[in-house]
């Protein structure tokens, strides 16, 4: 029983700020490299039925996880130019640190890091051909503190950060993401820990981009199908052009636990989009 | 050509407050600290991410251009990362 559960979810930093005034003036900066974004800005009520849409999904999520009864979570995310810079950008990047830390607005994030497991799945990587990068240090940022916020706002458990590059070109294949998941499972599976894991981003957006505020809506919707049909394994055959043109390279981080869960059936999905930049989705798979 | 030092003076307004502090009393100087060509300079003092992003900034590093136009300084996009 070492591989418990998998979750995946959105991170998007308005999904964590106040509806109204606080998401309002943070959508600002997005409106000056995408005009065009602020035309389809929600009212206060839609932005607040969001909240709650997306606070329900989360719970059900976290009900989830905690009937799993984890003793570590996996969080797989991006970093966005908060550890790794341009001079070095690791594809995959395993935490080796003791303890973790972050800050988002007012809310402030301590963990335990499982070390131990990071080295396991480092060796194993190593073993089957997946060289991963390692550090020592990393600072949390919103790719992983916003889900953490409503998942494991105690910090219970440790978590272990696992970094993929979904943000600086070139980024990995999909196929290349299932074969990390893979890996992870095989440690969690010769673990006496229960191992649970956590995928973060998605689902379509465009961030940085002056195609902000286009959501593939249709693209996301066939995915989440895919997963509760339990045919995630097919996604690794889409090629890294197929998953981005629909701005969902977020998604290589839920290729990870696509990869870790193997044929499992997503037992709850859910789909937001927020009108000016994210598809928001979440999903949870029982092991 | 690389727009790696472009990218690294917005990367460092985003995570070195140092870097912000100098860039925030004296422009030109704090961008003297970098190799940046002149139409870079020029877009950097212009403030315009969508500018930057043409020249090869990473979009979502542009955007930390705002961190000096006074209408945003104190945005609560800087309170997070």
């Amino acid at each position: 029983m070492p591989f418990v559960a998998a979750v995946a979810a959105s991170h998007a930093p308005n999904i964590l700020l106040e509806p109204g005034a606080e998401w309002d003036e943070f959508m600002q900066l997005h409106y000056r490299m995408a005009p065009q974004a602020a035309s389809s800005k929600p009212s206060l009520e839609a932005q607040q039925k969001l909240r709650r849409d997306a606070e329900k999904a989360y719970a059900v999520l976290r009900a989830d996880l905690e009937a799993a009864r984890p003793d570590v979570l996996i969080v797989v995310a991006n970093d966005q130019f908060v550890n790794f810079f341009h001079n070095n950008i690791p594809t995959f990047f395993v935490t080796l640190a003791d303890e973790v830390k972050g800050q988002f607005t007012r809310h402030k994030f301590h963990y335990r890091n499982h070390k131990e497991l990071g080295r396991a799945i480092l060796r194993a990587g190593l073993e089957s051909g997946i060289d991963f990068s390692f550090g020592e240090y990393i600072e949390l940022q919103h790719t992983q503190v916003v889900p953490l916020y409503f998942l494991l706002p105690e910090a219970k458990i440790p978590i272990l950060p696992i970094y993929v590059n979904t943000w600086a070109d070139p980024i990995p294949t999909p196929r290349r993401c299932f074969q990390v998941g893979e890996v992870i499972r095989k440690v969690a599976d010769g673990r006496k820990e229960r191992v649970a894991i956590l995928a973060t981003g998605g689902l379509s957006h465009f961030p940085g981009s002056p195609r902000i505020g286009e959501i593939d809506t249709e693209f996301d919707h066939k995915l989440l199908e895919i997963l509760r049909e339990g045919k995630g394994r097919s996604l690794a055959d889409y090629s890294v052009e197929e998953i981005c043109k629909s701005g969902d390279s977020e998604f290589l981080n839920w290729m990870v636990a696509i990869g870790a869960i193997g044929d499992a059936k997503a037992s709850a999905t859910f789909y937001m989009p927020d009108y000016v930049a994210t598809g928001w989705g979440f999903v949870s798979w029982k092991i | 050509m690389s727009s790696y030092h472009l990218n690294r003076f917005l990367f460092d307004l985003k995570m070195n407050p140092d870097a912000l502090k100098q860039a925030e009393s004296n422009l030109d100087g704090a961008l003297d600290h970098y190799e940046l060509a002149p139409e870079e300079r020029d877009a950097l003092k212009a403030g315009d991410p969508r500018r930057l992003r043409q020249l090869g900034a990473h979009g979502m590093l542009a955007l930390y251009i705002m961190r000096l136009n006074p209408e945003y300084r104190s945005n609560i996009y800087w309170s997070q990362k």
